[in-house]
């Protein structure tokens, strides 16, 4: 195997004729950018955001819908009635399980550097940490104790924790959440970012925004710390104004989440949640029996967190690379071509038609991993431009490894196809015509 | 013209022409599926949204202590803003038009029947409302202080007797109607529904999340003056004012108290550049895929029409030499490029139609008008004779003497 000395040919003659080399290393290029700088966002979007137990944690949704209500919407509200919420976390049916909701409490720390700000966060038990794995760097959650009685505890993040505290440790500390002290329990890592916020779907983000504090669901309910998400009523439940009618009324604004480690379990819930809703069905509660269970990834499914404008610019993307890879092969014929008689000498000198093939191949796939670097190059020159044009784009435009190395592997792969055509035509030069013709 | 030893010599180097028609080809298909998606998106964001943008902006705060009288607070905002120089209107509002958050809900024509009823942005403010956000009354009146009730979230909840509509809703709901002032509609399909009656009618007001559809222009203003923890103002000032009120309301009014947030300060063209930023990134990508594939098809044409025109000199010579002018060699190559172009273009609207239809499929996307098709094939025909002639006219000078040489 000749390889050294083929690699020193294929430097040679791509030196030989620089601008038909640059050519096809910058059409190869330009088609890998566009593709994978449209696919880095599209595999960040449709990513797995907890892999390792994606399949164990369960959304149940039951129907609080009434039958009349011209509603042609088949699948049920997306979120679930305090009641509900109640009698499902009194059941303790799953493994673990948690409610929760979305809160924004205003934050006065009393010193001018620090100005009263609204915090993002969530109201939710304390399952929650140990359900979606959420990693600790100071402290812990707050106890089951605190959990079940609504103790004014609270969980920060790193970041929230420093603009508050400093470098001073704020475990232990209390932290005015509107006009009440809670104290930290616990701090969580910045660096958790699961892509999407699969835990969150509904009335926040899906991608690019992060809770700043967590507190126990219970104490929020007992608080009144006001819901700032989305809230939907299908009917005239709610009687009266303020946080005691919107308890007893039957809109929909908490989100529930359900471990469940077996198909045993899982089928357990489901029977259970459909239970539930012919139970309240009798009751005349719900008019209507129809419940769900999704996993994590048919939630983000059902959701369509993944955007079509994704889908499409990729596909599009990859039509382009198409282009780009006819143009290469237009590109690499000439380039080959015009070698015929150096290839024909070669062959009257005694190489084999396979010899010739693998040369030609390997210089093809030196140009592949050329086009791929410049390709990898541009590809992160548009990542940084599409990660200026809002916050999402800027979490999704970054490639993973998994990226890098497809970047690559798409580059040679697609440059080598191109490049069959081409060499197969190199070889099948005939050397007595080549001698003749000089 | 001979379109005989055109297209024999054609076949004769097939490769080449096949690789430049299949680039057209998949380029017209790229290219006008991606023309329409681009326009689709720009007239979705050159829509009018019925208010006097260029000189609103919104100023919002939130309490953050207990405030007992949050109605004073509220009126004490609106007498100063008011008296600013340079402002024409200032009104209380729930949520702005193309801020992607805020109140929907379902009205309907006949309370008996759902398909008279039609889900509607819900806007609420009271008679200051529609002379601040400029907002066109084309039948009826605006409210009169008597129709706006005042609601103090504390103690009840949001409820009226009066309402003004959107046009495209009252058209919607009263179809074939041409006047619909003094009729009656329901916030409820069920017998216990509440009554509304119109007093006016907009010409337009888009919803805070203007979808793509007419839908977005789904609105209704009702009478309700909110009194609650969130203060939400829209000003209107005077042209050319607007940056400089701004600045000074939010310094006269955060000074004002201490036991509240100021949350929002935002020019409504902020606010529109927020709702349509990612249609126009995704119009961006777009353009550029579109343009690279010119590019690079326009490059492969010439690429391919110069390595033809250097092959043959030496017949360009002998024909030059037999007599032939410059401008018919020119033509010949422009002709040769031509009806690979066409075989390309063909095959092209057919690739262009089946694109469309995988992605009406799959991304339920609106089929591709005949407009763009057109268009695609008139583009590349162009792209193709601009690409070739330059290599044609440098076919066109070979002297005729090359025929007498060598090689």
């Amino acid at each position: 195997m000749m390889l050294g000395y083929y690699l020193q040919l294929g430097f040679r003659h791509l030196r030989r004729n620089p601008v038909l080399t640059g050519l096809i290393v910058v059409t190869i290029a330009v088609g890998v950018a566009a593709s994978m700088a449209t696919l880095t966002i599209l595999h960040a979007m449709s990513g797995d955001p907890i892999p390792n137990k994606s399949d164990r944690l369960f959304v149940p949704l039951l129907d609080i819908r009434p039958v009349d209500n011209g509603d042609s919407e088949v699948e049920p509200p997306p979120m679930l009635s305090f009641a509900d919420t109640q009698a499902l976390r009194a059941a303790k049916k799953a493994k673990r399980q948690t409610a929760l909701y979305g809160i924004a409490p205003a934050i006065d720390v009393g010193r001018a550097s620090v100005p009263a700000w609204f915090a993002d966060g969530i109201a939710t038990d304390r399952d929650f940490f140990a359900m979606f794995d959420v990693p600790f760097v100071r402290g812990a959650p707050w106890s089951e104790a605190d959990n079940d009685k609504g103790a004014q505890v609270v969980v920060l993040r790193e970041a929230t924790a420093a603009k508050i505290f400093g470098t001073v440790d704020p475990i232990g500390k209390t932290v005015p959440l509107g006009d009440k002290d809670y104290i930290v329990t616990g701090v969580v890592a910045d660096g958790w970012r699961p892509v999407p916020r699969f835990y969150r779907l509904i009335g926040a983000n899906p991608i690019g925004d992060y809770e700043e504090l967590f507190i126990p669901y219970q104490t929020g309910i007992a608080n009144e710390v006001g819901a700032n998400g989305q809230l939907s009523c299908y009917d005239d439940s709610r009687k009266a104004p303020g946080w005691q009618g919107l308890l007893d009324s039957n809109c929909i604004w908490v989100q529930y989440w359900a471990e469940l480690d077996t198909t045993a379990e899982v089928a357990a819930y489901r029977d259970y949640i459909t239970g539930y809703a012919a139970e309240q069905h009798k009751l005349g509660r719900f008019e209507r029996e129809n419940t769900r269970l999704y996993s994590v990834m048919q939630w983000l499914d059902k959701r369509k967190v993944v955007a079509n404008d994704a889908k499409l610019q990729t596909y599009l993307a990859f039509g382009f690379l198409l282009v780009c890879l006819v143009n290469t092969i237009g590109l690499l014929l000439a380039k080959f071509t015009s070698r015929s008689g150096e290839i024909g000498v070669r062959r009257a000198l005694g190489a084999s038609r396979r010899q010739v093939f693998s040369q030609y191949i390997i210089e093809t796939g030196v140009l592949g991993v050329a086009g791929g670097l410049v390709g990898l190059g541009l590809a992160q020159l548009a990542l940084w431009m599409l990660g200026t044009r809002g916050r999402a784009l800027k979490v999704l435009a970054a490639m993973d490894w998994s990226m890098f190395v497809t970047t690559f592997a798409l580059a040679l792969g697609a440059t080598l196809v191109a490049g069959l055509l081409p060499t197969w035509r190199a070889c099948q030069v005939r050397p007595a015509v080549q001698l003749k013709s000089q | 013209m001979e379109i005989r030893p055109i297209l024999s010599a054609l076949l004769r180097s097939k490769t080449g022409a096949v690789l430049v028609a299949a680039q057209v080809a998949l380029t017209l298909a790229i290219v006008a599926n991606a023309a329409f998606i681009v326009r689709t998106k720009i007239s979705t964001s050159d829509r009018v949204s019925g208010v006097d943008e260029p000189n609103l902006f919104e100023l919002s705060y939130v309490a953050s202590k207990k405030i007992d009288d949050r109605k004073g607070a509220m009126q004490k905002d609106l007498e100063i803003l008011r008296a600013m120089p340079g402002v024409v209107g200032a009104a209380t509002v729930n949520m702005v038009p193309l801020g992607q958050s805020g109140w929907d809900s379902g009205l309907c024509a006949d309370k008996t029947k759902v398909e008279t009823c039609f889900d509607s942005a819900m806007y609420m403010g009271d008679e200051a409302l529609v002379p601040t956000l400029g907002v066109r009354i084309i039948e009826g009146h605006n409210f009169t202080p008597d129709e706006v009730e005042e609601i103090d979230d504390r103690t009840g909840q949001p409820k009226a007797h009066a309402i003004i509509l959107g046009k495209h809703l009252a058209q919607e709901m009263f179809p074939g109607e041409t006047s619909f002032v003094g009729k009656l509609i329901y916030d409820d399909y069920s017998p216990t529904a509440e009554e509304m009656r119109i007093v006016g009618i907009m010409d337009q007001l888009i919803s805070p999340w203007a979808p793509a559809s007419a839908d977005a222009y789904d609105s209704v203003i009702l009478p309700v003056r909110l009194i609650r923890n969130r203060m939400d103002y829209v000003v209107r000032t005077a042209p050319g004012q607007r940056d400089r009120v701004m600045t000074a309301a939010e310094t006269a009014l955060t000074g004002l108290r201490t036991d509240r947030v100021r949350t929002i300060k935002r020019t409504f063209d902020s606010i529109r550049e927020s709702r349509y930023r990612d249609d126009k990134t995704g119009a961006g990508m777009l353009i550029a895929v579109a343009i690279g594939l010119l590019l690079v098809t326009g490059s492969g044409i010439v690429g391919v029409a110069s390595l033809w025109v250097s092959q043959r000199r030496r017949q360009i010579g002998v024909r030059r030499a037999l007599g032939a002018g410059r401008i018919d060699i020119l033509r010949y190559f422009v002709t040769e490029n031509l009806l690979i172009t066409t075989a390309g273009v063909v095959v092209g609207v057919a690739l262009a139609i089946g694109l469309n239809l995988f992605l009406a499929h799959k991304l339920a996307m609106p089929r591709l008008p005949v407009a763009y098709m057109i268009g695609g094939v008139i583009g590349l025909w162009t792209l193709g004779i601009v690409a070739v002639l330059g290599p044609a006219w440098r076919a066109a000078v070979v002297p005729p003497a090359v025929a007498t040489r060598a090689a």
